[in-house]
């Protein structure tokens, strides 16, 4: 386990390194660069200050070195649109996206388990329509899902249309503060965990259905357990396999979905950071939300690898140790 | 079995009571205090909500020019003088009187005396000077430092008393004491030590805590918290009253709530969230607006026709087109005079604009009431006309396939590239192209991201652009990088070592002499001129320019809407608010918003 634990964080580092310097070429070949913020009104005096002070006067080459220097010491470079350094810009934003994907996650989870072994173990007018509620969520783009729910939460006025605590939050207390972050957490965390529930979901689903005809719950069935039993005991156990398979990817999915749900909801998290770096092309400011992204996604996987060793006897096995 | 299920049923209903329970607490319990509550006359308290699409670069105006930085200085900071966004008037800030040389070049500032800084230090002519210093200070770089230089020559600001300033001129200046809006005044005894060290760029960067801030202007910053909001306080020694002697702001707090996308913006204020948004509503949007106005929820206000409108132009810079043969005919304004009138404005404004906007045929639309000549040569719809011109140039079409050629066969067919995502591009660019068509000129539409856009623009790499350049200023002697054939603004050709055209060079002389004029009567007879060369020879062409709306919520009051930016805020200290905090015992006071005095 030790030795699997090790060759997956050199994994993660590995991939951390390649994201954030994947990130940092791409943004700087991308047509336009940072200086276009400064307007169509900028003197080159001014545009040539700004390509220096980014490193944009270098070569490619000459840049990543200096960048990737520095950022083995943590110093991931200055922002332009925020005009401090990247890395506690990088970090006060994942902690806010963490909390969202956190809790976007365990309600995916919850509901879409659930859901999947009512679908899965039932064919009824229920099981039937969770299955179209499902088609529909999965079909909906987490762009259309965010603007829906903030069109509802602004008609009726049960939740915030957005944003990640009320205007008056530094004047609460902790309990208060608490309270309020909870009261913000459900739109974001719908459009986000809404796809994610239906494709448990629709993986809990039918793979229960197939573990309720393998030989082993037939046998227990003979045997006389109860139907409860049977699922919960026996065939959801297996079951959960294919899910812990996809585990690591739907945290990526996450990720990904969360930067237009950030966005639009006005969460002050990473995948908005990103989105408005990208925009700008603030180019350090870019690789370190990459690196923190794909940082996410290394745990994601990993998580998803230990929750497969723990549902499936055989994986554990065949890790030597 | 049966026990079983009912366990998880009861769990069920048990979470869906706790989150119901939870969420209609969360509904019932007071959160912003946005709830109206009916009333004209302004009290002092509340808070006022408003919305930012960004996260400031800088809480330093001299080295930020991103609009979330100038807002933030609007509300904190205050000028020597400025200038009235409603009225475009020039008001007396700081400076409480001032007398001017007989030869424009000298004028003497009276500060008003006893005021004091946010944090309760005096303020004196030392600040005044000290702001000077520190814009034009070379290690500072200040982006504002080129809008306060007079004849190639940094303004000069010497302080013969603690309440007097003399600011000189190396020459005489058209917009004269204007100018000085454009400068908010800094506290010396907060920055000075920066300036002396050579770090006042990076002096008051996001970081600084707002202990360590200090203005004139109506509020403080009291918090930031990066990516979700600015909240200011009451500035406890603003220095303005109004006409009943309360003392302004009337607010007790402006809230900047950062949302980024613009539809969540407009559900936010329908909701009652905000009270105003940052910008104007795009055209799109007004029939939401106005439901939720009729439905009490919001009001709509009119600004006014925007100061800028869409432009459409042909790179015209010499060294960069000189082997591109389509060059000959796209550098002779017949060829955009033909364009022009290929385009029927009336159609353009109803399409792009779905109505709301009103046709221009310059750069200075209606809306800048100062500057706006109604006299500019137009170029009415006729298509035989513009077909005549393009004739003329030995352009027709000769193949057959729908696009005039040269006789060499060069095809008057153009790439025409625009911001992507901006709707009123979008279909500016379809309707132009369309248009366009019609006298066989073929515009190929490349939307590209802003950035993009830009860099092309200024490495002059284009064939067209299709875009809304924004003035800096209303008086045009402010927007001298944009008239002048050097200017760096001067779009469709940059930054001349010579003027290229006769024209350009006509213009050159025409506006050094506006912009050096004390005569206003002279400098509008000048600046019409250099309206009419202009739009006789179309280096860019202009279409229409958007009828401007704003919106707020119903409880906010005073509201004195600009064309300018911000629309609302701008005028900050006078707002108020219908809502709790206001103190119903002030209710008999009379004070009135436009005519403020100071104590």
């Amino acid at each position: 386990m030790t030795a699997f634990l090790i060759r997956r964080l050199l994994f993660a580092i590995v991939l951390v390194v390649f994201a954030a310097s994947a990130a940092l070429l791409l943004t700087r070949l991308a047509p336009g660069d940072v200086t276009s913020q400064l307007g169509p009104g900028a003197t080159r005096a001014e545009i040539a200050a700004t390509r220096a002070r980014f490193a944009l006067d270098r070569g490619l080459v000459a840049q990543w070195t200096e960048w990737a220097g520095r950022a083995v010491r943590f110093d991931l470079g200055e922002s332009f649109l925020y005009n401090r350094p990247v890395a506690p810009l990088v970090r006060a934003a994942a902690v806010n996206t963490a909390a969202l994907a956190v809790v976007a996650l365990v309600t995916a989870t919850l509901l879409g388990l659930a859901l999947g072994v009512v679908t899965g173990s039932r064919h009824d007018a229920v099981a039937a329509i969770v299955r179209v509620l499902s088609l529909v969520s999965i079909s909906i783009p987490p762009l259309l899902a965010s603007l829906l729910l903030a069109f509802i939460a602004a008609r009726t006025g049960w939740l915030p249309v957005g944003g990640m605590s009320s205007v008056n939050a530094s004047d609460m207390s902790w309990p208060a503060w608490l309270s309020d972050l909870a009261w913000h957490l459900p739109l974001p965390v719908l459009a986000l965990a809404l796809p994610l529930a239906a494709t448990f979901e629709r993986l809990q689903s039918q793979s229960l259905a197939e573990a309720l005809h393998q030989p082993f719950v037939r046998a227990a069935l003979a045997r006389g357990v109860a139907p409860s039993g049977l699922i919960l005991r026996h065939a959801w156990r297996v079951s959960l396999r294919a899910i812990c398979g996809v585990y690591g990817v739907a945290i990526g999915a996450l990720l990904s979905g969360s930067f237009v749900v950030e966005y639009v909801t006005a969460w002050p998290g990473l995948g908005r950071l990103m989105y408005e770096a990208l925009r700008a092309r603030d180019i350090y400011l870019v690789a370190g939300c990459a690196a923190m992204g794909s940082f996410f996604l290394a745990i994601g996987t990993l998580a998803g690898d230990l929750l497969l060793a723990a549902a499936d006897p055989r994986v554990r096995e065949a890790e030597p140790a | 079995m049966t026990v079983t299920r009912s366990r998880y049923l009861g769990v069920l209903v048990t979470a869906a009571l706790l989150v119901a329970g939870f969420l209609w607490w969360r509904a019932a319990t007071p959160e912003n205090g946005l709830r109206s509550r009916a009333g004209t006359v302004p009290r002092r308290g509340g808070q006022l909500v408003a919305s930012l699409r960004t996260d400031p670069r800088s809480f330093n105006r001299y080295v930020a020019r991103d609009f979330t930085t100038e807002a933030l200085t609007t509300l904190t900071h205050d000028r020597l003088v400025r200038i009235n966004r409603a009225t475009f008037a020039l008001e007396p800030r700081l400076a409480e009187r001032w007398e001017s040389s007989e030869d424009g070049r000298t004028h003497t500032v009276h500060l008003r005396h006893g005021l004091s800084w946010s944090d309760g230090t005096p303020f004196t002519s030392a600040d005044v000077v000290f702001s000077f210093e520190a814009v034009f200070d070379r290690r500072t770089e200040s982006l504002l430092a080129s809008s306060l230089i007079v004849a190639a020559q940094p303004m000069r600001a010497t302080a013969p008393d603690a309440d007097t300033v003399v600011i000189s001129f190396a020459g005489p200046s058209g917009p004269g004491v204007r100018l000085l809006d454009n400068l908010p005044i800094l506290p010396r005894h907060k920055l000075q030590a920066a300036l002396a060290g050579g770090t006042f760029a990076e002096a008051w960067d996001t970081r600084t805590p707002p202990g360590d801030l200090a203005g004139m202007g109506p509020f403080v910053l009291r918090e930031y918290q990066p990516g979700q909001r600015l909240v200011l306080d009451r500035n406890p020694h603003y220095w303005r009253h109004a006409e009943d002697g309360t003392a302004l702001p009337y607010l007790d707090r402006v809230v900047l709530e950062i949302v980024p996308d613009q539809n969540a913006e407009l559900l936010r204020l329908q909701a009652r969230a905000i009270d105003t948004t940052q910008d104007a509503l795009r055209p799109e949007d007004f029939v939401t607006a106005r439901r939720s106005e009729q439905q009490g929820v919001l009001k709509m206000v009119e600004l006014g026709v925007a100061l800028d409108a869409d432009a459409f132009w042909f790179c015209l810079k010499p060294e960069a087109k000189k082997k591109d043969p389509r060059f000959a005919f796209v550098q002779k304004p017949q060829f955009r005079q033909a364009i022009s009138h290929a385009v029927d404005r009336e159609e353009f404004a109803q399409t792009v604009y779905l109505s709301e906007a009103v046709p221009v045929w310059g750069p200075i639309t209606s809306g800048n009431r100062q500057w706006f000549d109604p006299n500019v040569p137009r170029y009415p719809p006729d298509l035989d006309k513009a077909r005549a011109l393009l004739k003329g140039l030995g352009l027709e079409d000769r193949d057959g396939n729908g696009v005039v050629e040269d006789a060499a066969g060069t095809e008057a067919r153009f790439a025409v590239i625009t911001q992507r995502g901006v709707t009123s591009y979008e279909r500016g660019t379809t309707v132009l192209r369309d248009r366009a068509a019609k006298i066989g000129i073929a515009l190929d539409i490349v939307p590209l991201e802003f950035g993009a856009m830009i860099q092309k623009m200024l490495a002059s790499d284009y064939d067209a652009i299709y875009m809304k350049p924004i003035m800096t200023d209303l008086d045009p002697a402010a927007s001298m990088d944009l008239w002048l054939s050097s200017g760096s603004g001067h779009f469709w050709n940059l930054e001349q070592t010579t003027p290229a055209t006769e024209w350009e060079k006509r213009i050159d002389t025409l506006m050094l002499e506006q912009a050096a004029a004390t005569d206003d009567r002279r400098r509008h007879e000048l600046f019409n001129d250099v309206q009419r060369v202009l739009a006789e020879n179309l280096p860019v062409l202009y279409f229409a320019a958007p009828r401007m709306y704003a919106a707020h919520s119903t409880r906010v009051i005073n509201v004195m809407p600009s064309v300018l930016r911000p629309p609302i805020l701008w005028n900050a200290d006078l707002l108020a608010v219908n809502g709790p905090g206001a103190d119903s015992s002030s209710a008999s006071a009379e004070a009135t918003a436009d005519a403020p005095s100071s104590h």
